[in-house]
């Protein structure tokens, strides 16, 4: 047969793997038949590089290797997506669906007027689910009178015990004995009693009414 | 090798069994038999010179490079979604996978790896 003539002679030229060969050799009577086809393969193939020809065994062997590696590719997408889903790896599955549901929840409470806000209802509730009085209702006693305070009112009684208003700065010079205790300094004393002085007398009567009777305490200790 | 399960490797002894015969078909099984063999011979030169890895490498990095991974993966999601988590099997991902991933894989990535298929068998000089 020509073919056999054909055949050593590209063995001869050519390294191959032995034991492969002798796979061939020893095969059944396909065994030349195959050789044959495989040379024309490799013939064809060096001749033209786009072989278009579905008849050439080369195009025939090309396609399905590359569905096979295709395949081994699938599967294992199919099998990471698989792994993810059923231990529940996947985030996302389920949070889209609830997310959905709670921003429409949400939308609903705003647009609806009927439900109590925030600045409606007396009881806010925080993030940890508590909720708190408006104002606060802890006693302390206060520092400077000594007087016991709700801890809701304690800001403003401060403001009037320490020092903001008329009364606070009459309650200051009245008792001058706790004023002297507590600021242990002398000199602010006076200049603080002389400028409250003028400033209640540019407020006018009641000003002066005040200075006659802090005079008169200061008297009578 | 690799994450392959068994049961997808098709099976390629399927037509050889056919007595050549009389059938006027005999000539074209006698072909597919022929290929079929040597389909085997140069998986197994694939495979024993590590090529094949190789391969399945480069396809998968093509693969993902081009998005065509997270497409089947958002497809398989859907699925999963619509049917339940618990009730969904690897046979069914990969039934729903095949035919899309088959067609979306972009020509070039395709072309590429083709070329290097050839190349393979050209330079093993069966």
């Amino acid at each position: 047969m020509q073919v056999d003539s054909s055949l050593s002679g590209t063995l001869r030229g050519v390294h191959v793997r032995e034991d492969v060969w002798i796979q061939l050799v020893s095969a059944s009577a396909f065994g030349r038949l195959l050789n044959h086809v495989i040379i024309c393969c490799i013939y064809s193939g060096t001749m033209s590089v786009l072989d278009e020809d579905s008849m050439s065994p080369y195009t025939q062997l090309l396609s399905p290797l590359f569905s096979d590696l295709l395949d081994s590719i699938i599967v294992d997408v199919a099998s990471e997506c698989h792994r993810i889903a059923r231990l529940g790896l996947d985030r996302n599955l389920e949070n889209e669906e609830e997310e959905l549901r709670l921003s429409a929840e949400a939308r609903a409470k705003v647009a609806d007027p009927s439900i109590s806000s925030e600045a409606n209802g007396k009881y806010i509730v925080d993030i940890f689910g508590q909720t708190h009085p408006t104002v606060a209702s802890e006693v302390f006693e206060c520092m400077n009178c000594g007087r016991s305070i709700a801890a809701g009112r304690f800001a403003p009684h401060l403001e009037k015990c320490m020092g903001k208003g008329r009364k606070a700065r009459l309650k200051v010079t009245r008792s001058s004995t706790a004023a002297q205790n507590r600021y242990s300094r002398g000199s602010p004393v006076s200049p603080y009693s002389n400028s409250t002085a003028m400033s209640r007398l540019s407020n006018g009567t009641p000003g002066v009414a005040g200075e006659e009777y802090s005079n008169g305490t200061i008297e009578d200790l | 090798m690799g994450t392959n399960i068994g049961k997808y490797i098709p099976s390629r002894h399927k037509n050889c069994g056919v007595s050549s015969g009389s059938s006027p078909g005999a000539e074209q099984s006698k072909q597919d038999c022929v290929a079929n063999e040597a389909l085997e011979i140069i998986n197994i030169k694939l495979i024993e010179s590590g090529e094949k890895e190789r391969l399945m490498e480069l396809l998968r990095e093509r693969l993902v490079e081009c998005g065509w991974k997270d497409e089947m993966k958002s497809l398989c999601r859907a699925f999963i979604k619509k049917k339940g988590r618990n009730n969904v099997t690897v046979d069914d991902l990969v039934h729903v996978i095949t035919p899309k991933g088959r067609g979306s894989i972009p020509d070039s990535v395709k072309a590429e790896l083709l070329q290097r298929i050839r190349t393979f068998l050209v330079s093993s000089a069966i």
